[in-house]
């Protein structure tokens, strides 16, 4: 069975047949080769697979690609690029957040949805937004500080 | 990485429409919603649903709004960070808030549903306990037509409830507490983020008018029996008198003797049972402050 | 010499492609014509295989490959090739690979595994190592004595004795004799998984008119796995290739073939179509590799002034079910468990038994931080029965500069008493206790630790000059998360005068990469970074030959520096564009090579006969680390951990601290959350919901201290950093909590049923 969706994925528009029991990070990654969102456990345990789904952070892994019909996906490949980075990339790599970077985009996009709700967010609210993305290189101390830094662009730049 | 096996597919459009569907499909036919127990177990192929019926196009099911002078009516479609984050929800019953901002992560609590927790009925629900205390009640809808449920009392078993085959949780009624009342609920886990429940402890406490003691007193215990449970003992010995150091002990050892947990993967029976005690204590010590008129 | 970019912070090279997602790891290879591949495992934990049908498997939709033992009756394993790519006559362990399928997708190849039948005949099997070791106990190796050995060293054949190692120094019972106090203590480390977030995965493509393989990867070491592979083949090294792709993490699990093994059984039969596996999370946490769980026995004497006279210690590795770099790990962690300090006499033994389980492999740390729980435990247990802090009873035996190790190496660049007082004084060591707050009751404890590297290995590498001016490094060292390739083109650009973005390191090619023995042993940044200096001073001389001929010098009175030529003749300087323009105006390619192996080296001098036990350098580390315990619940929290490392130059100092503040988060979450729960050698808790990592939330105060003693032969006086520090965490933990509430845990994890329990004892 086949069932028609359409979707924005970083503002792009898709219209595609998908399967009922194909996940939305499946869609992403292997119809849309989109692989920077990641799947590191697929039930939702580790969150390398999180996006932006209306800009709120899921875990992509349980979510079915039927229900992202009519919704906008942002995932990390719409947040920026060599020409232009978004803040958070920026800081990313000026704090030295990145080590193996896996759990980063999954980091970044939760990082995003918090820093678009609240730019000035404290230690202990950034914490508790990435609480569920798992970094097992324990880079957690300067992702922290770059999403700190991130958030201190976005407000200067208000 | 897992899988989702295929499975027949339906959407539907209103309740009416899902208890049709659900009647009709049968055994094998499940309702999905948040998705966040549902697709997990299917991924890990500990359930195998022939037919699965998408419960998120129906509208008016993910609103939370107030009856005035009666309680909150939360929508059984109501994201947990959507109870977490309400400013109603924090107005009225924090507790409920708080519980909410507990389980699971936040991009899971942006998917989990209220409804979708207490149906699936897991022993450690962490909504379950601060429902039963609060003394909520559900609007459940099925072929027969629709009644309300009362949350004490909702579930028979691991993931076994009172609901007859085919009928769907529609709203919380939660009514508000009397002045003079404090609730909390003090869960543990083994590591602070992202953690299942080893032990969690929901307590609701009112003041009397006169004196030292309690009008009212509810305590539900999560993680710790086949079901979440209510201590009707716990409040018992709340209840026969005045509110002592002594008495909220004498309380917190009733709640662990009372509990039943079983030893598993995650932590021996032992330890739970002396979890309980603790958190029995920190949330009556919470409850009495918090109705005293404290703030946290 | 004045570096540019050594020492400094510079961004990684590989940052840009994962901010942006733009990075490839193996489990994003996506190929043309690829199928996906899934894996039949053993229920059993030991059986016979009486027969497998795979016939409606094959006639299963989208199915292309089915495998068994039989289509691929190859072993491998770096020491003894004692594993199957697939089971043949029997399983040892649950997991075990049984049947492979690739299939035009993945939800088909796994569909077809339910169609596969096997047939088994349970076995008696063994879990305890221990009691793998006793007589009657099953035996999971009976051919132990046919199998392929790569090096000489003991095994007892008819036993599940995988390897036994001994070492001597002196005479112990001499030295127990002179002793004013003897301690005796019993350690148990559990195992734990590596868990990177990108599980194990491979591509593999054959074909089948060259008979050779290319194998995608994210492996730590592609020229000793494609070594391992061509061996196992039977084929040349030039008929295997390994491609290596962005690691999601390895920590060492990805140090053995793991998935590569299955992926080129199914290429094999593909007919040249390219086959991906990747593990789910449950293979990852039930049949990769572990950390190897160890019981240990110290027997230690001390005099009453706190110096040690002997310690004694016997060791028994669990090796699970197949012996990877067990061998190795169980020898170097036995000869480290005299800790960094002077020990007159010394008797070690080591024991690595089978046991049907999923099989250890090397771990962070490689054996360190096994022994260093126990030694750092014990030496706490000293310090407090002799009345000693136990800050001062480290610095009192910690080696220096010109001491012997237990082989008689001398050891230089011993920054370990540094570590000690600079990890004390950020800590606070020695100041007031604060009084408990309720429940809550703090503590201090500090741990050190010492790490060899292996010894010897090597390097090679490429550094090919084009005439436009840049510049590409060709290095067997894979990035696998640790800026491997900043710190070499850093090293790079400074060695040649060029600038830094003229640099690229492009991804490990087994095809054009020359020999390395991988990013392992905290070797990258001296070894390869030594390679590099040597092909990058090549291709500077080079350089400024030319230029001397241009511009009619001698090259010796030429300088180079961030790509302009100064001196004698060349004016206000001239771009080294410009220079090989003119050298080479239809193209052309300047090629500098460099090999560097610490073998011969006189630092690595020792007692005739126990040279091997030399390491080109020795790395050192303290953690201080400041807990709180709640007594009412049992439950730990890490509040600070100052961890103070000798890294001999710190040339990126912010992949340094990376590296630091990442494996104090891995040493504490292995200490307090981590645990196997098992029943028949089935493992319970195969999920990270079950299998508890720690999140941000755990995240304590991290404050890295790096301390710099420049080595004489390490690239501007670098060492290595990425293995010590999760070594001394669970021990500096448990002696923290022994300071907080007298409570001495010896057997990890550190648990709150257990601190409970021991409460309750102590009351």
């Amino acid at each position: 069975m086949k069932v028609p969706i359409k979707l924005l994925v970083n503002g792009e528009p898709h219209q595609l047949e998908v399967a009922p029991n194909e996940t939305l990070v499946e869609l992403l990654r292997e119809r849309l080769h989109l692989t920077g969102t990641k799947e590191g456990c697929g039930v939702g345990d580790c969150g390398t697979c999180i996006v932006l789904l209306e800009g709120i952070p899921v875990n992509s892994c349980l979510v079915l690609a039927v229900d992202a019909n009519g919704r906008h996906v942002a995932t990390i490949e719409g947040l920026g690029d060599e020409r232009k980075l978004h803040p958070l990339q920026e800081s990313y790599l000026e704090k030295g957040a990145v080590q193996c970077g896996f759990c980063t985009p999954g980091m970044i996009m939760s990082g995003k949805a918090l820093l678009d709700q609240n730019p000035a967010a404290g230690e202990d609210e950034i914490r508790r937004a990435l609480s569920g993305v798992l970094c097992r290189c324990g880079a957690y101390k300067k992702i922290v500080e770059a999403v700190k830094a991130a958030g201190e662009k976005m407000q200067g730049a208000r | 990485m897992n899988r989702i096996r295929p499975f027949a597919y339906f959407e539907a459009g209103t309740v009416a429409e899902a208890v049709g569907l659900l009647a009709r499909e049968g055994s094998g036919a499940y309702a999905l919603a948040g998705g966040t127990d549902l697709l997990a177990q299917m991924k890990m192929g500990t359930l195998t649903p022939r037919v699965l019926i998408n419960l998120k196009r129906i509208a008016g099911l993910n609103g939370i709004g107030r009856e005035p002078g009666k309680g909150l009516r939360i929508g059984s479609l109501v994201s947990i960070s959507g109870i977490e984050h309400s400013p109603l929800v924090r107005e009225s019953h924090r507790v409920l808030a708080e519980a909410a901002g507990g389980l699971g992560s936040p991009s899971i609590r942006n998917l989990g549903t209220l409804g979708g927790n207490i149906g699936r009925a897991s022993p450690a629900s962490d909504m379950a306990p601060s429902l039963i205390v609060l003394r909520a009640r559900m609007l459940v809808e099925g072929l027969q037509g629709k009644r309300e449920v009362e949350t004490d009392g909702f579930w028979k078993g691991p993931g076994a409830t009172v609901l007859a085959a085919g009928e769907l949780i529609t709203a919380f009624l939660v009514p508000d507490m009397g002045p003079g009342s404090g609730a909390a609920y003090m869960r543990l886990g083994r590591r602070e983020g992202m953690d299942c429940t080893l032990a969690g402890v929901a307590v609701c406490l009112t003041l009397s008018e006169s004196g030292s003691g309690l009008k009212d007193a509810r305590v539900a215990l999560a993680a710790v029996a086949a079901t979440p449970m209510r201590a009707k003992r716990v409040e018992e010995v709340l209840l026969s008198g005045s509110l002592t150091e002594e008495r909220m002990k004498e309380a917190a050892r009733a709640a662990a003797a009372d509990s039943c947990p079983v030893s598993d993967i995650r932590a021996s029976d032992t330890y739970r049972k002396a979890l309980v005690e603790v958190l029995t204590y920190r949330g009556l010590a919470k409850a009495l402050r918090l109705a005293k008129g404290a703030t946290s | 010499m004045k570096t540019l970019y050594v020492g400094k912070s510079v961004p990684r090279l590989d940052g840009m492609e994962k901010v942006t997602g733009r990075a490839v790891y193996c489990v994003d290879v996506e190929l043309p014509g690829m199928l996906y591949a899934a894996v039949l495992r053993s229920p059993h934990a030991h059986a016979r295989i009486l027969g497998i049908d795979t016939s409606q498997a094959k006639a299963a939709p989208g199915v292309k490959v089915v495998v068994t033992g039989k289509d691929v009756p190859y072993t491998f394993g770096e020491m003894i090739k004692d594993q199957p790519f697939l089971a043949m006559d029997r399983v040892r362990y649950v997991g075990e690979p049984v049947a492979a399928v690739a299939a035009e997708s993945e939800l088909e190849a796994l569909e077809a595994l339910r169609k596969i039948q096997v047939e088994y005949e349970e076995m008696p099997a063994v879990f305890d190592p221990r009691e793998a070791l006793r007589d009657g106990a099953p035996i999971l190796h009976p051919d132990l004595a046919e199998y392929v050995r790569s090096s000489i060293y003991d095994i007892v054949p008819g036993t599940n004795v995988c390897m036994i190692r001994r070492y001597s120094l002196g005479n112990v019972e001499e030295g127990f004799r002179e002793a004013d106090e003897i301690f005796d203590d019993e350690f148990y480390i559990h195992a734990v998984a590596h868990t990177p977030m990108e599980t194990h995965a491979a591509v593999a493509q054959y074909a089948p008119l060259e008979n050779a393989f290319t194998v995608w990867s994210s492996t730590d070491g592609p020229h000793r796995r494609a070594k391992e592979l061509a061996g196992s083949l039977g084929v040349s090294l030039n008929q295997v290739r390994f491609i290596s792709t962005y690691s999601g993490g390895g920590f060492g699990g990805k140090g053995s073939m793991v998935a590569e093994v299955l992926a080129v059984a199914l290429a094999k039969f593909s007919r040249g179509r390219p086959v991906k596996l990747v593990y789910s999370r449950e293979e990852e946490l039930t049949a990769s590799q572990t950390r190897h769980a160890a019981f240990l026995r110290l027997k230690t004497g001390m005099k009453r002034d706190g110096t040690f006279t002997a310690r004694q210690a016997d060791i028994i590795w669990d090796k699970g079910a197949y012996a990877s770099k067990g061998i190795d790990v169980a020898y170097r962690g036995m000869l480290t468990i005299v800790g960094p300090y002077r020990i007159p006499h010394v008797d070690l033994l080591s024991r690595l038994a089978y046991t049907n389980k999923q099989c250890g492999g090397a771990y962070r740390g490689f054996g360190t931080i096994q022994v260093t729980w126990a030694c750092e435990s014990q030496m706490d247990i000293i310090a407090h029965k002799l009345g000693i802090d136990p800050l001062e009873i480290r610095l009192k035996n910690a080696y220096v500069d010109g001491d012997r190790y237990i082989n008689g190496q001398v050891l230089t660049t011993v920054g370990l008493k540094e570590t000690l007082r600079e990890a004390g004084r950020e800590i606070g060591w020695g100041k007031p206790k604060p009084k408990p707050d309720g429940t809550k009751v703090r503590g201090t404890g500090i741990a050190s630790v010492i790490k060899p590297t292996a010894t010897p290995t090597d390097s090679y590498c490429y550094i090919k000059l084009s005439q436009d001016g840049s510049v590409v490094l060709f290095s067997g060292t894979p990035e696998i998360g640790a800026g491997q390739k900043t710190v070499l083109a850093q090293i790079a650009a400074d060695t040649i005068g060029v600038p830094l973005s003229s640099i690229a390191v492009p991804n490990v090619d087994t095809a054009v990469a020359p020999f390395d023995s991988g990013t392992t042993s905290s070797r990258a940044t001296f070894h390869m970074g030594n390679a590099v200096r040597l092909a990058g001073e090549k291709v500077r001389r080079e350089i400024l030959t030319i230029a001397a001929e241009i511009l009619n010098t001698e090259p010796d009175r030429l300088s180079l520096s961030e790509g302009i030529i100064t001196g004698d003749g060349a004016g206000e300087g001239k771009t080294l564009v410009s220079v090989l323009a003119k050298k080479f105006p239809r193209g052309g390619t300047i090629l500098g090579e460099g090999h560097y192996s610490p073998e011969g080296s006189p630092l690595l001098a020792a007692m005739p006969g126990r040279e091997r036990l030399s390491s080109i350098f020795w790395m050192f580390a303290t953690h201080a680390i400041e807990i709180e315990v709640d007594t009412e619940t049992g439950i730990v929290r890490v509040l600070k951990v100052a961890a103070a490392h000798d890294v001999g130059r710190a040339i990126n100092p912010v992949l340094c601290e990376q590296q630091i503040e990442g494996s104090v988060i891995m040493g504490l979450s292995n200490a307090l959350f981590e645990e196997f729960r098992t029943a028949k050698g089935r493992i319970l808790n195969a999920t990270l919901a079950d299998y508890k990592l720690a999140t941000m939330m755990d995240l304590p105060e991290i404050v890295p201290l790096m301390i710099e003693t420049y080595h004489q032969e390490g690239p501007f006086g670098a060492k290595g950093v990425g293995e010590p520090a999760a070594a001394p965490t669970a021990p500096a933990i448990a002696n923290a909590i022994f300071d907080a509430i007298g409570v001495r845990i010896k057997d990890l994890p550190i648990t709150p049923e257990k601190i409970l329990a021991a409460l309750h004892e102590k009351r």
